[in-house]
């Protein structure tokens, strides 16, 4: 049996995933400790979320959104000025976060999902500064671009979560459920309907499809994501300013999603990981890593311009069938579209 | 290899026989966190550049309890998140007895807690947010706020300039709102008037309707909050309009880069120093000099900033005579009329500087000290 051949087989799979799963929950043992990779674990988990997230939107439904940092940042201020203000614990504010998030983002959807592609990247994109200018001058709720300090950490039952360990354990479980979630999206009718979406729109609807509802259906559900790994952000970090959730931020979601391989549910992961990694492993070349960063995104784009995730053998399995197995998997139709438009 | 087994005998023949000698680390750990690429990358290189020509120094003439210091350096690029990341860097090894950083208040801010909870010294040299320094008894900033800088500015403009009214323009961030607060304050108290007020963005580069609106306020004065970079844009707009006043700005203006950018549209502008590079002090002209043929540029006022950090911790080390990140932190916090390039520097309670400002003026493209 070749390497390719496990990674394809539902057992081989099975496997991979249970040691996957020990693995990054003994992280700490195994990092002895070390809060500094700890740290970067933390904040690969958080923009495997977003990643995921924006991809509900970019792979799925073929959508374009460029305002994802403002969602994020929607998420971490309505969880903060609440906890900050109000002084509810995060087990009620991080929900909250995440449910005016996806309110917004609702909202949002039925005034722009009628846009079409660049125009809807247009429209994203302002609403993303509209958040931020928004965070910049409502000072009375936002503090302006005084930021908000002092954010208090969740607590578990009466304990505050203070350290690396509890900071990790606890975006691990959400990163955990929403991949799962996500792959199960995928796998359903909805996500279905989306796929369905994504490739011909035309023929969608004359299937019966609601184009328009599902399109807002995969805005929402992006949006509470997004917000919820907002408020997670926001009680880590304890400080929050709007420079934190600008369009940098937003760059950075796309371009994880871009270089992991839209669409996959492998994908984003694999690109937020790479994204944040890199400028870390490469922090010895002092001023010219962001040179080699740049030149990676490069090489990437030139030679898979879908997304590291579509390598073919890597991922693919060798025979036919068992959808639902097939995690790392692009569908087939997309490859034969993509080598189509090629010629 | 070498430095370490010269430190090692260093520190038999200086502390002596003590047991405790030999388990305390032999060098004085310091670590650096600057945004060394990125928006911010001409401060991160001047902090770099600066921290690494003090140690040099200090290190020349023995380092602090006979151990030399040994820095290590890490590019944050302005990103809070690359920020508090390298906090737990620094905070996870245990030879690191203090740490200079960040430049900008929101990395600073976002690393803060990582700091708080390790206890290990975060001693800033540039963070200006009112509420860094009293966020954690670990958090020192050398920077000095408006609140000690603006007074000098606004009295410049009553009482030395005569001017009664003015409009202000400044940049919609923390800082910003700080230096505009506290200068309306100080003006209005000398009996000054201002007229208009306006805010934006960073990144804006068209300031032309912005401008035309205070303009129409007829001040005596234009105050401009605002980086070195915008003033020397929005002084160029102003004078295309044709509109000439005394146009008076905070120590953010000081910088060569103002006159290379500006022009002749920069003269007559007012601004302040802590750090002034052609202060005949002769400790600042060996800085400045050693700095420009080493480094090919002036050091600017991050530069001195920094510069002072490292001698400030340098200091504190010597009289909390012990290699303790608590000890140590207790002597920082007591430095009083520390006398540094970049003016003395007296900490408060919230471990903020109290500093001295002199006002300058560019004159025929340079900059010179207001008499």
């Amino acid at each position: 049996m070749t390497l390719r051949n496990v990674y394809a087989s539902k057992e081989g799979k099975a496997i991979g995933m249970g040691g996957l799963a020990v693995i990054l929950l003994v992280l700490p043992r195994l990092l002895g400790g070390n809060d500094y990779l700890l740290q970067v674990a933390t904040m690969m988990a958080l923009y495997v979320v977003l990643a995921s997230s924006l991809n509900l939107i970019i792979g799925f439904t073929g959508m374009y959104s460029l305002g994802h940092g403002a969602f994020y940042g929607m998420g971490a201020y309505t969880s903060a000025i609440l906890s900050v203000n109000l002084g509810w614990p995060f087990w009620i504010t991080m929900p909250l976060g995440g449910l005016l998030t996806a309110l917004v983002g609702a909202f949002l959807g039925l005034a722009t999902l009628r846009l079409r592609q660049t125009f809807l990247v247009f429209g994203t994109l302002a609403f993303g500064e509209i958040v931020r200018i928004l965070i910049m001058n409502w000072s009375s709720l936002t503090r302006g671009p005084m930021g908000i300090p002092g954010i208090p950490p969740p607590k578990v039952f009466g304990t505050e979560l203070t350290s690396s360990t509890h900071y990790y354990y606890l975006i691990l479980v959400y990163a955990i459920l929403m991949v799962f979630a996500i792959f199960r999206l995928y796998y359903s009718r909805i996500g279905r309907a989306w796929v369905a979406i994504r490739e011909d729109e035309v023929a969608a609807s004359s299937m019966g499809i609601s184009v328009f509802g599902y399109k807002i259906l995969a805005f929402t559900i992006s949006c509470l994501i997004a917000g919820l790994a907002g408020a997670f952000y926001a009680h880590f970090v304890t400080f929050i300013s709007a420079d934190q959730f600008g369009m940098g931020e937003s760059f950075l979601i796309l371009t994880m999603v871009a270089l992991g391989g839209t669409g996959s549910i492998a994908g984003p992961i694999i690109g937020a990981c790479i994204l944040i990694v890199i400028p870390e492993a490469f922090r010895f070349l002092a001023e010219y890593r962001m040179v080699l960063y740049g030149a990676m995104l490069i090489v990437v784009i030139v030679l898979k311009p879908e997304g590291l995730a579509g390598i073919k053998g890597l991922f693919m399995p060798t025979t036919g069938g068992r959808r639902r197995t097939t995690l790392f998997r692009r569908e087939p139709k997309v490859a034969a579209v993509k080598a189509g438009g090629s010629q | 290899m070498q430095n370490k087994w010269h430190s090692l005998v260093g520190v038999t023949l200086l502390v002596g026989g003590a047991t405790g000698a030999w388990a305390a680390p032999s060098t004085i750990h310091i670590a650096l966190t600057a945004p060394i690429t990125g928006d911010y990358a001409e401060y991160g290189n001047n902090f770099k550049h600066s921290v690494e020509l003090a140690i040099e120094e200090i290190n020349g003439k023995g380092g602090a309890l006979g151990k030399k210091f040994e820095l290590s350096v890490g590019d944050s690029k302005g990103d809070p998140k690359e920020s508090a990341i390298l906090a737990q860097k620094w905070t996870s090894d245990s030879t690191i007895l203090a740490e200079i950083g960040d430049f900008t208040s929101t990395c600073c801010m976002a690393s803060q807690p990582i700091y708080n909870r390790a206890g290990v010294i975060q001693l800033s040299p540039t963070a200006s947010h009112t509420k860094f320094a009293s966020g954690s008894k670990w958090s020192f900033s050398a920077y000095g706020t408006q609140y000690w800088e603006q007074p000098v500015m606004a009295s410049l403009a009553v009482d030395k300039l005569k001017l009664k009214t003015a409009a202000i323009l400044y940049i919609n961030n923390d800082w910003g709102v700080d230096t505009q607060k506290f200068f309306k304050e100080n003006f209005e108290k000398r009996g000054g008037k201002i007229l208009a007020e306006e805010s934006y963005f960073s990144g804006e580069t068209d300031f032309n309707a912005v401008l035309t609106k205070l303009k129409g306020a007829k001040p005596d004065a234009l105050f401009i909050a605002t980086m070195y970079n915008d003033g020397a844009l929005i002084s160029k707009q102003r004078e295309k309009m044709g509109w000439n006043l005394p146009v008076i700005g905070s120590s953010a203006l000081y910088s060569p880069q103002l006159i290379q950018l500006g022009g002749t549209a920069v003269n007559g502008v007012y601004s302040n120093v802590s750090f002034f590079a052609k202060d005949p002090d002769p400790r600042i002209q060996s800085f400045v000099k050693t700095f420009e043929t080493r480094y090919g540029n002036s050091p600017n006022f991050a530069a001195a900033l920094a510069y002072d950090c490292v001698y400030l911790l340098a200091e504190a080390v010597k009289r909390a005579n012990a290699m303790d990140r608590s000890a140590v932190r207790d002597a920082l916090a007591a430095t009083k009329d520390f006398k540094g390039l970049a003016g003395s520097i007296t900490f408060t309670q919230d471990r903020d500087a109290i500093k001295s400002y002199k006002p300058v003026q560019v004159v025929n493209g340079d900059f010179q000290l207001v008499k």
